[in-house]
C-alpha cells in the first residue's frame, strides 16, 4: 500500500477519530510517561522518548480478573475481555511491539491464554519509529529489532518534520487507515523513510554479538559470574516490570465484602524471594545470585531455545533504571568471557 | 575531597587483614556518569574504587541485605567483618540499624567518607542528555566539574545537587573506625519549609496530590529493597495467610502499601532518601517520610540514627510522653 501522509495538524483530529476505539497513547505524569486510555487528544504526549512502563500493559494487564464468584457458589462469573472493545495503541515504539509478538510465541504455547489473545486480538498497534534512539542504553539492532522495526505492528508512523509518514503494515492497519481517510493524504515519501530508517540504526550506541549465547549460558550454571553479576542486586522488581518481554504471573483469589471475590492475575517477577518458594519452604532459588541468573537465562537461552527468540528487544529500560546500575550488556559481556 | 590513592591504600590494608571478608565500596559505572557499588573480595581489586559526587547508593543496604543462607554441615559460618564505606548520611543507617540491634558493632568495619554533596542524577542526566562514554563528575568548590568525551564543564552545584544534601545536617560520618578524609563542618540546615508548604493543603487537594503519584506505582518494592531501614526477615508484604496487603496493583492497595511503608519506618528513617531516588515513578516517597521525621522530633524530640546507645523510639515509653493527639 501506498505511504501516506498525516500532517501534524491533523494529529488532533485523527485522535478524536480514533477514540471511537479505546484509545491509548502516551501520556505524562508529572515527569513520567506511560501509556494510558485518553478522552481528549490534547493528553497525548507524541513528542516522547519512550514510555516508563511499557504499552505490554494493554494486552497483559497488571492485575487483571479472570472470573468472579461467590463463596460457596459454583457457579463462577467469567471475565468478557470483549467487553474492553476494540483498542488502539497509537506510538508505541518499534522495540515494544516486536515484543508482543514475541510473548504472542509464549501465550499461545502450550496453552492458548484466552485473555491475553483475545485482548490481542482486539488491538491494533499504531508504531512510531524512532528517528533519534529514545535513549543511550537502547540497542535493539544487537537483538534483531530496528529503530523502524515493523514487527508485530499494523502501521508505522515516521515523523518527517511537519508531517509523519503512514505506512500500513497488515490488514488491521488498512482499515484503520481507512478510518482516517478524511485526515490523511497521499504522497508519503517511502524512499525517505527507508533512508532514515538506515541512518536511525547508526544512532543506536550500544551493541553486543549474541551469536553463541544462548548456547553458553547453560554450561556456566555454577560458574562464579552470577555471584559477581548479582553482588549488588536489592532483588526489587524494576528490571522484570518494566521490560516489554518479561511476562511472569503471580494467581491470587481475593475474597472482597459478603463472600464476594475475584480471582485475579498480576505481574510477579523473578527477582522476588517468593517466587519459587516451596509449600514447604524450600527455596530452590534462595538467593539473588540464582535468581538473577534466571533473569538472564529465561531471556537469552531458554527463550530462544524454544521459541527461537531472544525475549529481550534490547530498550534499555532495566539499564536506565536499575537502582544500582546492574547493566544486562555488561552481564552478557562476561558470561561471554567467563 | 577524597584522595583516591589514600583510599585504595586504605581499602587495601583492611582487606588484606584476616578478620575482614569484604570491603563495599564505589566503583565506575558502565555508561555515562553512573557509579555503582563494589564488593572488593582481593587486595587487587581495589584499583577500581572511586569516590565521587556521582556515588549515591547507600552502601549501609548491603549490611542487612546480605543473604544468610544456610552453612552447610561441617563447615563453620563466616564471622570475619564487613568493611563499608559510608558518607554522613549513610552512616545514620549504619547508627540506626545499630540501636535497633540489627547486628553487633564488632560485625563491621566502618570506612567514614565526610561528604560535601552527591548529585541528583536526574538532574546530571537531564542536563547532560545522551553521555554513553564514561564521564566524570567532581566537586570543586561551589562548582561541579562535569568531564566526558573531552570536554570539561563547570556547573553551579546547587544546579546538580541531591535536594537532600541541601539540607544535610549530618555532612561526617558519625560512626567510624576510620576516616577517608577530614572532617566537614555542618553547611546546611533543614527548615522543613517543604512540608510545611504539604501540611496546609486541604484534604482534597493531598488526596488528589497523592492519587496521581500513587496511582503509578508499579509496586516493584525498589523503594522498600532499596531502604537500609527495611530489613525486617518477613516483610509483612510477602505474607500470604493472612494477606495484609494485596498483590493486586491498584490505587487503593497501592496506598495501603505507601502508608505501611511510611508508617513502619517512623521514627527510624534516617533520611538517606534512597527510596525516592530508586523509585522508577518519580513518586515522592520523601515526603511522607518526611512528614514523620518532623512529627517525630516535634512531638518526641528524638532524631533517628545519631546515637547507637540511644532506645529506639518506638520500644521506649516515658509517662511524659505526649498524648493529647489521642482521640
Amino acid at each position: 500500500m501506498a505511504v501516506k501522509k498525516l500532517s501534524k495538524d491533523k494529529v488532533g483530529e485523527a485522535l478524536k477519530e480514533l477514540s471511537k476505539f479505546r484509545l491509548v497513547a502516551p501520556a505524562r505524569s508529572d515527569d513520567v510517561v506511560i501509556f494510558k486510555e485518553i478522552s481528549d487528544p490534547a493528553e497525548a504526549y507524541l513528542d516522547y522518548g519512550n514510555s516508563t512502563v511499557p504499552p505490554k500493559k494493554m494486552v497483559f494487564p497488571q492485575t487483571e480478573t479472570l472470573f468472579r464468584f461467590m463463596v460457596g457458589d459454583p457457579e463462577l462469573k467469567e471475565k468478557n475481555v470483549e467487553e474492553e472493545g476494540t483498542t488502539v495503541i497509537f506510538g508505541i515504539r518499534p522495540c515494544d511491539a516486536r515484543a508482543m509478538s514475541i510473548v504472542d510465541k509464549l501465550f499461545a504455547w502450550d496453552y492458548d491464554d484466552p485473555y491475553y489473545q483475545k485482548r490481542r486480538a482486539l488491538t491494533t498497534l499504531v508504531g512510531m519509529a524512532c528517528t533519534e534512539p529514545p535513549s543511550v542504553n537502547c540497542f535493539c539492532t544487537s537483538v534483531g529489532g530496528s529503530p523502524f522495526s515493523k514487527e508485530g505492528l499494523d502501521i508505522l508512523l515516521t515523523d518527517m518534520g511537519d508531517y509523519y509518514a503512514v505506512q500500513a503494515l497488515t490488514e488491521k492497519g488498512e482499515n484503520l487507515q481507512k478510518t482516517l481517510s478524511s485526515q490523511l493524504e497521499d504522497g508519503g515519501d517511502e524512499k525517505k523513510v527507508e533512508e532514515m530508517a538506515r541512518a536511525a540504526e547508526g544512532k543506536i550506541k550500544r551493541s553486543i554479538k549474541t551469536d553463541g549465547i544462548p548456547e553458553k549460558i547453560p554450561t556456566l550454571w555454577d560458574s562464579d559470574v552470577w555471584k559477581k553479576v548479582s553482588a549488588s542486586c536489592l532483588g526489587c522488581g524494576t528490571c522484570t516490570f518494566l521490560c516489554p518481554t518479561c511476562h511472569c504471573f503471580d494467581i491470587q483469589d481475593e475474597v472482597e465484602e459478603l463472600g464476594e471475590g475475584r480471582r485475579a492475575r498480576m505481574w510477579d517477577s523473578c527477582m522476588f524471594s517468593e517466587y519459587t518458594l516451596h509449600a514447604s519452604g524450600h527455596n530452590p532459588r534462595p538467593s539473588r545470585k540464582e535468581r538473577t541468573r534466571n533473569r538472564i537465562s529465561h531471556k537469552y537461552s531458554y527463550y530462544p531455545n524454544k521459541f527461537d527468540d531472544i525475549a529481550c528487544v534490547g530498550c534499555g529500560r532495566c539499564i536506565n533504571l536499575c537502582p544500582v546500575n546492574i547493566d544486562i550488556l555488561d552481564i552478557l559481556e562476561q558470561v561471554v568471557e567467563a | 575531597m577524597v584522595d583516591i590513592n589514600k583510599l585504595r591504600e586504605i581499602a587495601k590494608e583492611v582487606i588484606s587483614r584476616d578478620d575482614v571478608r569484604q570491603v563495599i565500596g564505589y566503583r565506575p559505572g558502565t555508561y555515562g556518569f553512573r557509579a555503582r557499588p563494589a564488593f572488593v573480595l582481593e587486595p587487587d581489586d581495589v584499583d577500581e574504587l572511586i569516590f565521587t559526587p556521582a556515588c549515591v547508593n547507600n552502601l549501609a543496604t548491603y549490611i542487612t541485605l546480605e543473604e544468610k543462607l544456610p552453612v552447610p554441615r561441617g563447615q563453620e559460618p563466616d564471622s570475619r567483618k564487613v568493611a563499608v564505606m559510608v558518607k554522613g548520611c549513610d552512616s545514620r543507617a549504619l547508627v540506626q540499624q545499630m540501636e535497633e540491634k540489627a547486628y553487633d558493632r564488632e560485625h563491621l568495619l566502618i570506612l567514614g567518607i565526610p561528604c560535601r554533596g552527591v548529585v541528583d542524577m536526574d538532574k546530571v542526566n537531564a542536563r547532560f542528555p545522551d553521555v554513553l562514554e564514561k564521564g566524570e563528575i567532581a566537586l570543586e568548590g561551589d562548582k561541579f566539574v562535569i568531564s566526558f568525551n573531552g570536554t570539561k564543564e563547570e556547573v553551579a552545584k546547587d544546579e546538580l545537587l541531591a535536594d537532600k544534601c541541601k539540607r544535610c545536617r549530618y555532612p561526617t560520618p558519625l560512626v567510624s573506625d576510620q576516616l577517608l578524609d577530614d572532617e566537614v563542618e555542618r553547611f546546611a540546615e533543614d527548615d522543613y519549609s517543604d512540608i510545611e508548604t504539604l501540611e496546609k493543603r486541604s484534604q482534597d487537594e493531598k488526596w488528589a496530590y497523592w492519587e496521581e503519584k500513587l496511582s503509578r506505582c508499579t509496586r516493584c518494592y525498589a523503594c522498600r529493597n532499596v531502604c537500609p531501614m527495611c530489613y525486617c526477615e518477613d516483610c509483612v508484604l510477602n505474607r500470604i495467610e493472612p494477606m495484609w496487603m494485596r498483590r493486586s496493583v491498584d490505587v487503593s492497595e497501592n496506598t495501603a502499601y505507601h502508608i505501611a511503608r511510611a508508617y513502619h519506618l517512623a521514627g527510624r528513617c534516617i533520611q538517606c532518601g534512597e527510596c525516592q531516588r530508586v523509585c522508577p515513578m518519580d513518586i515522592p516517597i520523601m515526603e511522607l517520610n518526611r512528614k514523620f521525621y518532623k512529627d517525630v522530633a516535634d512531638l518526641y524530640d528524638y532524631e533517628p540514627g545519631t546515637d547507637a546507645e540511644a532506645s529506639p523510639l518506638l520500644s521506649t515509653f516515658s509517662v511524659d510522653d505526649r498524648e493529647d493527639f489521642i482521640l
